[in-house]
């Protein structure tokens, strides 16, 4: 079977770590698609949940799938200090891993509005948080149970845990937890765009090597 | 402008300017030699080394990046004597971190405070702790460490 390696920017170094994580650059064709394949379906899902809430069409992108060292993924997933309205939840479970969705300022005021009729929302006030966590609760809960499902593993996220702040201190300290084990991880990276001027958000999911073996061992068993 | 990313580090001259962004739990330490307008800048995640799985990178370290830090500002001139240090971060973004990794900002943040103790450079300023995010920028002119945030005035120390 044809290898292909994932892309990554720094190849060398990338190749040295993988070996570590367990040769995740040695995803076969199939692996690869299949992860893409098994994103994609948990993110539509959970768009659709998205989309029925807020009543307006969302288009996605298919996801992105990079290996990437932990101390770059701010950078991958849009800059450090670029800020952002940021929910955080942990996966738990038969795998283990975070999901994140991040939303544009105007983005999120945008939401508050379809859902309150509140016209130029507060997105700091505390009932706007709450429902911005709220949505990306809904999402991620859609998300993942569609992963459970699909892949027969017992699965469940946290509370979720809402911020605006810089997206690099948003996920620091989930990175410096995940860093503490493993050098790269694996980042689906997917773009969903809301009918509508200027309204887009990033869900990003994070798995650590061994979960991502769990859900390797899962594809093989299918096919 | 030099960009110090995460777990990084980066030796300037005047007139230029190093930054770190987006510090979370993250500590940024600024060092500052006035003498020979020498600056550095590290970006610990981490406290210590101890334990570590990857041991190849110092600058992830409170521990061993402020040492690396200040080595190699004084391989590039600055008189060890005037170095002084300012810190920024080690923030706690979530209030309700229940887990018991406790509160990893404020052990960076007392690991960094140690480093510096122990290699005795004096800590001049320091803007740590609370629940927001920061990005810092050392001025190789002057020395100033200026502080942005989101949704806070700019803090210039």
């Amino acid at each position: 079977m044809k290898k292909v390696r994932c892309q990554a920017r720094e190849t060398k170094n990338v190749y040295r770590g993988i070996q570590m994580i367990g040769r995740m650059d040695e995803l076969t064709e199939l692996q690869a698609s299949a992860l893409k394949e098994i994103v994609n379906i948990g993110v539509g899902n959970a768009v659709t949940s998205l989309s029925k809430m807020i009543g307006k069409k969302i288009s996605i992108e298919v996801p992105e799938l990079k290996v990437e060292k932990i101390e770059k993924v701010p950078e991958s997933a849009g800059g450090a200090d670029t800020v952002v309205s940021g929910v955080i939840m942990y996966v738990e479970g038969d795998i283990n891993g975070y999901i994140m969705m991040l939303l544009s300022r105007s983005t999120a005021e945008a939401i508050c509005t379809i859902i309150t009729g509140e016209n130029s929302p507060d997105i700091l006030n505390c009932m706007n948080q709450s429902l911005i966590e709220e949505v990306g609760h809904i999402l991620a809960g859609s998300y993942v149970s569609s992963l459970s499902e699909f892949l027969g593993m017992n699965l469940k996220i946290s509370p979720p845990m809402q911020t605006y702040d810089m997206l690099g201190a948003i996920m620091d300290h989930i990175l410096i937890e995940m860093s503490r084990n493993v050098e790269y991880t694996l980042l689906f990276d997917t773009f969903f765009t809301i009918e509508g001027n200027r309204m887009e958000g990033i869900l990003l999911t994070l798995f650590d090597s061994g979960s991502m073996q769990g859900i390797l061992a899962r594809i093989e068993a299918m096919v | 402008m030099i960009i110090v990313g995460m777990a990084d580090s980066a030796v300037a001259k005047k007139p230029v300017k190093i930054t770190t962004l987006g510090l979370g739990s993250c500590v940024g330490v600024a060092m500052y030699d006035k003498s020979s307008c020498i600056g550095g800048m590290v970006h610990v995640m981490l406290p210590s080394i101890e334990n570590a799985r990857s041991k190849d990178n110092p600058a992830k370290f409170a521990d061993t990046g402020i040492p690396y830090l200040l080595e190699c500002m004084i391989r590039e001139g600055a008189a060890k004597s005037a170095i002084k240090a300012k810190i920024a971060g080690g923030a706690r973004m979530f209030s309700f971190s229940s887990n018991a990794q406790l509160n990893i900002g404020e052990r960076n943040v007392t690991a960094t405070k140690e480093s510096l103790k122990k290699l005795r450079i004096p800590l001049i300023a320091e803007d740590t702790g609370e629940n927001y995010g920061r990005t810092i920028i050392l001025d190789t002119e002057n020395g100033e460490l200026i502080v942005k945030s989101a949704l806070k005035e700019q803090k210039i120390y």
